[in-house]
């Protein structure tokens, strides 16, 4: 496989783009014309070829820029990295579960050798090669997850499983839709989804609660969710709201297909073997408008689904700022036909 | 469920009852790591039927190039340990689950107090790997009948050195639970895995003194009761499956094919439960999980351990 | 929003209540939170060893440590000030055993304080009985320049960091013993709704 990193940034200038075939694979979430919350979790097996899903963990063209980001967030806020001391275990099952698939899935990319506890990680794109004494943190530069987590896309969140419930006592967040790990470090389940509305009504955080802690070593799951941003920015954190809250009202006719994008969490809750926690991986993919309008059903989909989203929604997902700007633009594409079921660009 | 394919690579006989089996995957590959605690829902093709019985993993964490369980041959059982004695020899080749924990050790506890009875000392053989690792502070307390039922007194002797008490039965040796969770330090967690009342005990004795109940923790790797044989029906297949008297609704289930979910096949965890459409007679809960409101309501069962007496129980699956 | 809501991490508080199975009690007071050890003392007395810290807030009109002094009979002991409390609770936990109940009763960031200090010993805050007295005042978190401005009484707070007018959630931390503020006005800096005492 021949992958080309390219160079961009989700800051700035915001130069970042997609690749056509980027595009083509995007994780769609709607299915339906109208959205509303489910425990929408299937099993994380390999999907098809090409997809996002292929493999457990997802490599694409912006895998060397994605990393850089987050190393500029680290650099300037190293609170998006935290362990609490009793999770030292749960470090090195990531470390573990990351070098692993990635040296599996992308060989031409990651190299991982073991010999006995003494083990080689090779990471090409990132110009990595470290030896290091598996289960000893002082061979390595920085502790477990801030060293892995600089080496895989996406928000990764470690849960401590306990008294019938899930703590997030260690997490690297740098490309969250609008929650804050610093605050919300230590939290239980239905705590740190307190602020999510209509939800807990449904039932939905009992039943996923239920399910989260009875997934197995070696049956992973996976889910979509998803949001809206204004320009492609992965640092959509409370921290930097200041940053890039006027973002959110600067929004015209004439920018809205190439400023507002769409933003999809593919997440995926692995079982850790050694210290019997999980790890929750959420990795942001984003999408413009304008990109996303180079398939018509999706663009007639997403109208759709932003008319008809429930308010408490919208303004709990951010979007109340210009919503109504992306309705106008994606109405283009509507003529109103019935496009069926499921998430498939044609 | 994702299964690994094993097989038994040495027997050992412990005790006149006991037997322990070391196994390792069919295709000469490490076994998945696991945690201190954890236990394999190990598959057997009795007489053209299959039995899964759930069993600690026993061997130190940092080796998984085999996994180790022991097995008390109970005669009063449904087969699966007599089966384990008398048919699983060395090269037998078996189906295990992957390691599931419903038991692990609090890294919140500042102290830990194991207590095992007899057989249950098996699940605290891997905890005491992980904590002699981690360098936390335990005791373990082993009760068990008489000298010849003392199955691996001298592993734990060698692991835990003057962290271990034992207390003989036949020797007039007690354990006192009163005695025992009076004098400890604030933060400390008690794990207990043996019969039911010693189990039972426990619980009641930690109660009246106190302490919270996210402090006391217990595995229980109960049977499945048997009783009269009954009728269900599983609405989405319109399937009719009848279990019979020495089965659990689960194993019936899984006879007729069907891939019914399940962990601990002993009441504890939930994770069978299932969807009550109709039932014309009364449910028997066995299990652990449900509420005292759920199990009036009648909405739910779990079959891993729950039976009807009825002409037609409607589950929805 | 809609009727029906509410944030699952806003902590509720009870009344304090002797709990009937226990190896020894502890309580922990300060300010009004002193009335709630006295209505304990209208309760059954218990069986076990009882152990009560407890301040009076210097800047109240409200004294609870002379009445204390009449009808608390047993194990108690007056301190000055929170940290007198904090550190004589901090002895007094390194010989306690399992089975000690505690109670703690004060404003909020005061609770949230004693519990910090419980925690290292394994006491965890749900295994606590705690009740709200004297004020809703809240601790607010500034999640831009991370700093916790305590006695929030309104709405909107301006930071003690930065400056920010910070919109005070009930989304709250118990690690923090504090609720998260942003910045209310991000999107268009100045115009900040109105803002009003809610937290008397």
């Amino acid at each position: 496989m021949n992958m080309v990193f390219k160079k961009e940034t989700f800051r700035d200038d915001y130069s970042f783009s997609n690749s056509p075939e980027a595009i083509r694979r995007f994780p769609f979430p709607f299915p339906e014309d109208v959205y509303m919350y489910s425990v929408n979790i299937e099993p994380h097996v390999p999907g098809p070829v090409g997809s996002v899903n292929e493999h457990a963990i997802d490599v694409d063209e912006h895998y060397v820029s994605e990393c850089e980001d987050r190393k500029i967030t680290l650099a300037d806020d190293p609170e998006r990295c935290i362990a609490l001391p009793h999770m030292m275990d749960a470090q090195w099952d990531m470390v573990e579960l990351v070098m692993e698939s990635l040296s599996a899935d992308y060989p031409e990319l990651f190299t991982l050798t073991k010999d006995g506890d003494q083990w080689h990680w090779v990471n090409k794109p990132l110009e990595v090669s470290d030896t290091f004494t598996f289960g000893d943190a002082s061979t390595l530069p920085m502790e477990p997850l801030d060293y892995i987590g600089r080496q895989v896309q996406g928000d990764w969140v470690l849960l401590d499983q306990r008294d019938e419930d899930l703590f997030a006592d260690a997490a690297i967040v740098t490309s969250q839709a609008d929650w804050s790990l610093a605050f919300d470090a230590g939290m239980s389940f239905k705590e740190w989804h307190g602020p999510v509305p209509l939800a807990n009504e449904l039932g939905i955080f009992d039943r996923a609660l239920k399910y989260m802690l009875h997934i197995q070593h070696g049956s992973p799951v996976r889910r979509l969710n998803w949001t809206m941003t204004i320009n492609p920015r992965l640092d959509t954190s409370p921290e930097q709201y200041p940053l890039w809250g006027p973002d959110n009202v600067s929004v015209t006719p004439e920018n809205v297909a190439q400023k507002v994008h769409l933003r999809v969490e593919l997440q995926a809750l692995f079982r850790l073997p050694r210290s019997n926690g999980l790890a929750f991986s959420i990795r942001g993919y984003l999408i413009s408008l304008e990109e996303l309008s180079t398939y018509p059903r999706w663009a007639k989909r997403l109208h759709r689904v932003l008319t008809n989203l429930h308010p408490d929604l919208s303004e709990y997902k951010g979007l109340d700022g210009y919503r109504q700007h992306a309705i106008d633009w994606l109405k283009q594409f509507d003529d109103g036909q019935d496009i069926g079921l499921g998430t498939q660009p044609e | 469920m994702s299964v690994l394919n094993v097989r038994v690579d040495a027997i050992e006989q412990v005790t006149e009852v006991v037997k322990h089996f070391t196994l390792v995957q069919e295709n000469g590959e490490a076994l998945p790591q696991f945690s201190g605690g954890s236990h394999v829902v190990v598959s057997m093709n009795i007489n053209g039927r299959v039995h899964r019985n759930p069993y600690s993993l026993m061997g130190s964490t940092a080796n998984t190039d085999k996994y180790e369980i022991a097995v008390r041959r109970q005669e009063k059982s449904r087969g699966g340990s007599v089966f384990m004695h008398d048919k699983v020899e060395v090269g037998t080749e078996l189906q295990i689950t992957y390691p599931v924990n419903l038991f692990s050790i609090s890294k919140l506890g500042n102290k830990h107090i194991l207590i095992a009875g007899g057989i249950g000392i098996t699940p605290f053989m891997s905890q005491i790997t992980d904590l002699n690792r981690l360098g936390w502070d335990y005791e373990m307390h082993y009760a068990y009948r008489s000298d010849e039922h003392a199955a691996f007194r001298e592993e734990l002797e060698e692991l835990c050195g003057d962290r271990v008490h034992f207390y003989v039965e036949s020797d007039n040796q007690r354990l006192d639970f009163n005695d025992l969770l009076r004098k400890q330090p604030l933060g400390t967690h008690v794990y207990i895995c043996g019969p039911d009342p010693m189990v039972k005990i426990l619980h009641h004795t930690a109660e009246e003194l106190g302490w919270p109940e996210n402090h006391v923790h217990s595995e229980q790797f109960s049977a499945p009761p048997i009783g009269d044989s009954f009728h269900i029906t599983l609405s989405q297949s319109d399937m009719e499956i009848e279990v019979s008297g020495d089965m659990s609704m689960l194993e019936a289930m899984e006879e007729a094919g069907v891939d019914a979910p399940f962990l601990c096949r002993g009441g504890a965890c939930g994770r069978c439960e299932l969807e009550v459409i109709s039932c014309d007679g009364v449910i028997m809960h066995n299990d652990h999980y449900l509420s005292d409101t759920e199990k009036a309501e009648g909405k739910k069962i779990m079959p891993c351990v729950s039976r009807a007496k009825c002409q037609s129980l409607v589950l929805n699956i | 929003m809609e009727r029906g809501y509410w944030i699952r991490s806003k902590p509720l508080y009870e009344t304090l209540v002797w709990r009937q199975r226990a190896t020894a009690h502890c309580v922990i007071a300060k300010g009004e939170g002193g009335l709630a050890v006295l209505k304990l003392f209208q309760q059954m007395f218990p069986r076990e060893p009882i152990k009560i810290l407890f301040a009076d807030d210097v800047n109240s009109s409200k004294k609870f440590a002379d009445i204390m002094s009449v009808v608390v009979t047993e194990g108690l002991q007056i301190c000055q000030s929170e940290q007198e409390i904090t550190s004589e609770l901090e002895q007094y936990l390194t010989g306690c055993k399992m089975g000690t109940q505690f109670y703690v009763a004060g404003d909020e960031h005061f609770m949230w304080n004693v519990m910090s200090v419980l925690k290292p010993y394994g006491v965890e805050d749900v295994n606590v009985n705690k009740e709200l007295c004297g004020t809703l005042a809240r601790s607010v978190y500034c999640v831009h320049c991370k700093t916790i401005t305590n006695n929030a009484h309104h709405n909107i707070e301006t930071c003690s960091g930065c400056g920010r007018n910070l919109l005070v959630r009930d989304h709250f931390s118990r690690r923090l013993g504090a609720y998260m503020g942003f910045m209310i006005d991000a999107e268009e800096p100045g115009k900040v709704p109105d803002i009003e005492e809610v937290y008397p």
